[in-house]
């Protein structure tokens, strides 16, 4: 099991469970602190270098270190205001800009202390993930805007690859240093899906982004053989799925089921490829009962996870609108399930 | 289709925008009536990018491209439509929510409107059920309701709500869409119409006005 959360549902979480809150840590949700994921039992920890850190770097608007410029935006739900942080300018949305920008550095060693400090207390207990999601086009579309970077990708092949190196090169960079650190598996990715089918196609998906994620798995490797790789995307990703295990991916993330059918993606890939993810943020976990969470997590056990190769999680950090009768409806359908039950 | 016209249809399928802006001055300049080279190339093609997304073929960023491209062309007929008495074939109004920045899905509805031969009002993002009242009472024959995020679906009831106490709902068709919503989130909430892509939402507009 493996669960994040944004800053306000983890505030009413640890008020919930009466904890303090402390070290707060950011797989980019913020509020995620190791005290609250250890109480609840989680399986593994995450450590995140990089871009995606920027996410809920304050409570006003500020610009990130790679120039990015960000707005806080609340929100009202049920439970209470929450806020969302939103890149609000580009540095690169000129073309003028682009020669002379400095990416940040990413051999800096302070940037690297939290993760050690984390394996240094938990690896012996846990499974520690080291984060560099947004690993090449979220952070590529975050400096140049998303549409611009699309309409490079489509015009301008030289410029669109010079843009993607930029994040690629940085977070490759973060990715070999936290596996010769030590962590156990590497979080990477970028999200490729929309809704219903692939933002963009296949092919583009094979120009820009298929032979950059094959370096950067197979470096990471060369570092470490046994280290895993974990690969993120939201929405449907199922044409490119093969060619990601082609390239060495071994754990496939979120599995948003308002998309892909995990079903199927069991029965086509189950043999090579293990799944993180699967709870739907989208309708069960905010707008389902308990009793519908827990059949959600039940129906994953026996259809996805019935020989393992599942780690259980929601697929986003729980969102503010999610009651917390459904929350622990997850938390303790997982918990209390007697695995063997579920093994062949 | 004249080979003028066919060279802006393809030129808007390459999203080649330099050829479309050419193509569309040479056409006027030839003589070809402005509503001709609308429907014939410009509406045509966009038709044929929502055909050629829905098939799998284009994505979104050829989707962008082509849209581009059709609308530098339309940018130079505009006037000379308005000068021939061409009229939009309807009027849309489109917003993300409120409490919701998302705007790309929103904006390639807007595209696909327009290519469609629509007159778009784009109220942009975070919009208060209050904006859409007041764009509506400016007329406008359909509303288009966009969100990302869980959190931001429940606005789009409360902006149908709002319409509905302003007394403008039988004037306008409202249709929705993004991430969150359904076909049967949209009739639950009484909107008129969902649509999962820009290519369809484009379609159910013209469905509805018909």
């Amino acid at each position: 099991m493996q669960i994040s959360f944004t800053p306000e549902f983890a505030k009413r979480l640890r008020m919930d469970m009466e904890l303090q809150g402390k070290q707060v840590h950011n797989p980019h949700g913020g509020g995620n602190t190791y005290e609250l994921e250890r109480s609840l039992g989680e399986d593994m920890l995450l450590t995140s270098v990089g871009w995606a850190n920027s996410y809920y770097m304050d409570d006003k608007p500020y610009m990130d270190e790679w120039g990015i410029g960000w707005d806080v935006h609340p929100y009202e739900t049920p439970f209470g205001t929450g806020h969302y942080t939103e890149i609000a300018s580009h540095p690169l949305v000129n073309d003028a800009a682009i020669q002379g920008y400095q990416a940040p550095d990413p051999h800096r060693p302070e940037l690297y202390t939290a993760s050690e400090q984390m394996l240094h207390s938990f690896k012996d207990e846990y499974w520690i993930v080291g984060v560099t999601v947004t690993t090449i086009f979220e952070t590529a579309w975050a400096l140049r805007g998303l549409e611009q970077m699309m309409l490079d990708m489509v015009m301008d092949p030289d410029l669109a690859n010079h843009l993607l190196d930029i994040p690629y090169t940085y977070h490759l960079a973060a990715a070999k240093k936290l596996v010769e650190m030590g962590v156990d598996m590497i979080w990477t990715g970028d999200d490729v899906g929309s809704q219903h089918q692939m933002m963009i196609s296949p092919r583009m998906w094979r120009k820009y982004f298929k032979p950059r994620m094959a370096t950067f798995i197979s470096e990471l490797k060369a570092i470490n053989p046994n280290v895993k790789v974990a690969y993120h995307s939201d929405g449907n990703i199922m044409p490119i799925i093969p060619e990601l295990i082609e390239i060495g991916l071994d754990v496939l993330n979120p599995i948003q089921p308002a998309s892909m059918d995990p079903v199927e993606i069991k029965k086509q890939f189950g043999d090579k490829l293990s799944f993180w993810g699967s709870i739907d943020e989208q309708r069960t976990l905010p707008f389902g009962s308990p009793e519908d969470v827990a059949n959600e997590v039940r129906q994953r056990l026996v259809t996805i996870g019935h020989d393992g190769g599942l780690i259980l999680a929601p697929t986003h950090h729980v969102q503010l609108d999610t009651p917390l009768e459904n929350f622990w409806a997850m938390v303790n359908a997982i918990a209390n399930t007697l695995y063997k039950r579920y093994s062949t | 289709m004249d080979g003028e016209l066919k060279a802006i249809y393809d030129a808007i399928l390459e999203g080649d925008m330099e050829s479309v802006t050419e193509g569309v001055h040479a056409s006027l300049d030839a003589g070809e009536a402005p509503g001709e080279i609308l429907n014939t190339a410009l509406i045509s093609a966009m038709e044929r990018v929502g055909n050629l997304f829905e098939e799998g073929e284009y994505f979104v960023p050829e989707m962008l491209v082509a849209a581009r491209a059709m609308k530098a062309g339309l940018e130079i007929l505009r006037p000379h439509l308005a000068d021939s008495g061409v009229d939009p074939v309807g009027k849309v109004v489109i917003g993300t929510v409120k409490g919701d920045l998302h705007d790309i899905g929103k904006n390639l509805v807007g595209m696909m409107l327009e290519g469609a031969g629509f007159e778009i009002v784009d109220l942009g993002t975070d919009v208060t059920p209050d904006l859409f009242v007041a764009a509506i009472q400016e007329g406008a024959d359909v509303v288009g309701l966009s969100a990302l995020l869980t959190t931001t679906r429940p606005t789009m009831k409360n902006t149908i709500q709002a319409i509905e106490e302003s007394g403008l709902r039988d004037q306008v068709k409202i249709i929705i869409g993004g991430a969150p919503v359904t076909a049967d989130y949209a009739r639950q909430i009484g909107a008129d119409g969902y649509a999962p892509d820009a290519s369809q939402a484009a379609s159910l507009a013209k469905e509805l006005i018909s």
